[in-house]
């Protein structure tokens, strides 16, 4: 084997090229790791929105949106009174009926914003466990309360939902009256109002769905029910499910995110396989005077092999410095809410074994051309 | 010692041809050449006699596309390019004109390439090329990147290179080709001193009448063919 000492001091025969590595390796690795971080990021805000313990009542034939769903406003007091097992607070039984669309919001009248706004009753916070009013309060007749990435969901501001500020729904003035967190879901990206205005404002008489916590009860008892309530026209989801369904739905965006890597990834490939070749290229009658002495070719790309990785590492090294105080705690939006950039342990392996893979790979083509060359005319070579 | 072993090289009926373009090259014709155990011969001849590549096949570098080859009682035309380069590291030391030193690495460390082939502890790699940095008097110098030394040294080195695993075969591709008067005549001097007191067989190429005027025996080549030969 050749010493590992040839491999780091060729690294510095050529500051230059060995910034271009680097830099290079580093762009790429930067990339794989926010798309890590937005693969990982949109499927866990979808995973987390959704509890295994809550079921959804949704129109029969709905069951991919709950948007599109429709129910009858009876179909929530009688879940509540036909079904044993559901989760009890307080004397309370934790069902939410609830009405989910999107609509205009505004700062100004010129300035209008598509968002999810859900219509709900105090009961909601019985069922959304996750949910903590953060600042203000649960909003009465007349108010919204915003999730607290709702601003960066809709672009606007972020002290845009300040309690006690006031906004437009659909052109009618409201006030903010609190900003509510649920930690890693979509709910963050939301804006809440009482069910009874936005039925009233939407000029609507029926719900969306009915949110129900299970206590001791099965998933099967609210399944059953639907089906032996056929006038209804009920269907039972669990909640974790939908979100899984949606988390399907949205796997082309993720690959779009992965793809854009992907792209911006290959050309920077390219250039550095273009760089590590000019960096061995001068170097064919060097290593061909080393097989002459004895080496194998195997023994000389590993020593290339070891001097790719070591630059494309430093690259690595850069590219998670840059993720860490760039990219770790950006708000990411996307159709139904937000979630934020994290540099996880999964992210950081992944960045790794891709800068592993770009040495190790990296240097084979390169080294290759520089290999094959039969020995006579590579020890004549002018390099 | 028999005949047989006294022999160190048998070419016999020796022939390269390579393609360029269209055309079919033969740098070496249909060769025949004994050389013996401790002999100094010296290739001369114009460029494209094929003397270099007369060199580049006893090393092991090139292989013959007819003839047979026996170096160091090893048939070569057997050996894959992976065995004969592990063949080379063993039995044969390359001195270029060019010196082909690796330009990061020290001259110790340069010298100690080929002992890394071996299994050998960090002291006995230490000792081996203390000694024979030693023996081509640079021993002062074994520290100093290529870069800080003189073509001479520099030549002095990579013979250390090619002395320091003890093989049998020094070859020599104008080892004095890119030096002035006064190293030249050190490095021959060199040569002449590992061929007699130390009965290395080397094999040299060169365009100097006086390089080859050391060597025991001189053979004359062109168009590869042996035209004559003469004692030196």
């Amino acid at each position: 084997m050749l010493p590992l000492g040839y491999a780091i001091r060729n690294l510095f025969r050529d500051p230059t090229r060995l910034l271009q590595a680097v830099l290079g390796s580093a762009l790429v690795v930067l990339m794989v790791m926010v798309a890590a971080a937005i693969n990982g990021g949109m499927k866990d805000v979808l995973s987390a929105s959704g509890s295994p313990d809550n079921v959804l009542l949704l129109g029969a034939g709905s069951e991919e949106s709950v948007l599109r769903s429709e129910i009858a406003e009876r179909s929530a007091g009688i879940a509540e009174t036909s079904l044993a097992g559901l989760s009890v607070v307080a004397g309370i039984r934790a069902v939410s009926p609830e009405v989910h669309q999107m609509a205009f919001l505004s700062v100004s009248k010129d300035d209008r914003r598509q968002a999810f706004v859900r219509g709900v009753t105090p009961r909601a916070l019985l069922v959304h466990r996750e949910t903590v009013v953060q600042q203000g309060r649960f909003p009465e007749s007349g108010e919204i309360m915003a999730g607290r990435l709702a601003w960066k969901r809709l672009g606007f501001p972020v002290d845009t939902f300040t309690p006690g500020a006031r906004v437009f729904f659909e052109d009618i003035p409201v006030n903010v009256s609190g900003v509510f967190a649920a930690p890693g879901t979509v709910m963050e990206s939301e804006i809440w109002m009482p069910l009874g205005d936005l039925r009233s404002l939407s000029l609507r008489e029926n719900l969306s769905c009915v949110v129900l916590r299970l206590g001791e009860g099965a998933f099967e008892d609210v399944d059953l029910f639907t089906k032996q309530r056929l006038d209804l026209e009920l269907s039972a989801l669990r909640e974790s499910d939908y979100f899984a369904g949606l988390s399907v739905f949205y796997a082309p965006v993720r690959g779009m995110a992965w793809m854009t890597a992907l792209l911006i990834a290959t050309g920077a490939v390219l250039g550095g396989l273009n760089t590590l070749y000019a960096a061995f290229a001068p170097r064919i009658r060097e290593i061909a005077a080393l097989q002459a002495i004895g080496f194998g070719r195997g023994p000389i790309m590993f020593s290339f092999v070891q001097e790719s990785t070591l630059a494309c590492l430093c690259g690595t090294l850069l590219a998670a410095l840059v993720a860490i105080w760039c990219v770790d705690g950006i708000a990411v939006s996307f159709s139904i809410g937000s979630f934020v950039l994290r540099v996880t342990p999964q992210v950081a392996v992944t960045g790794l074994v891709t800068g592993l893979m770009l040495g190790i790979l990296g240097a084979i083509p390169p080294g290759l051309r520089c290999l094959l060359p039969p020995l006579p005319s590579a020890l004549r070579s002018a390099g | 010692m028999n005949d047989h072993d006294d022999i160190l090289i048998r070419c016999h009926e020796l022939t390269k041809h390579y393609r360029r373009g269209d055309r079919t090259v033969t740098p070496l014709q249909a060769l025949d050449l004994l050389v013996s155990r401790g002999e100094y011969l010296a290739l001369m001849g114009p460029s494209g006699s094929g003397k270099t590549t007369l060199l580049n096949l006893v090393a092991g570098i090139d292989s013959p596309s007819e003839g047979k080859l026996e170096v160091c009682g090893q048939d070569l035309t057997q050996l894959s390019r992976g065995r004969l380069a592990r063949w080379r590291a063993h039995h044969v030391g390359y001195i270029f004109q060019l010196y082909h030193l690796v330009p990061v690495l020290t001259a110790f460390e340069n010298v100690e390439l080929p002992l890394l082939l071996d299994d050998l502890s960090r002291r006995e790699r230490r000792e081996r090329v203390e000694s024979t940095l030693a023996l081509v008097g640079l021993d002062d110098r074994m520290h100093h990147f290529p870069r800080e030394l003189s073509g001479g040294q520099e030549q002095r080195v990579a013979i250390a290179r090619a002395l320091v695993g003890s093989p049998e075969l020094l070859v020599a591709d104008e080892p004095t080709g890119d030096l002035d008067r006064e190293a030249a005549d050190a490095v021959l001097g060199l040569l002449r001193s590992l061929s007699r007191e130390y009965g290395k067989t080397i094999v040299m190429v060169t365009h100097d009448p006086r390089a080859a005027q050391a060597a025991d025996r001189i053979l004359h080549l062109e168009k590869g063919r042996l035209l004559e030969q003469e004692g030196a």
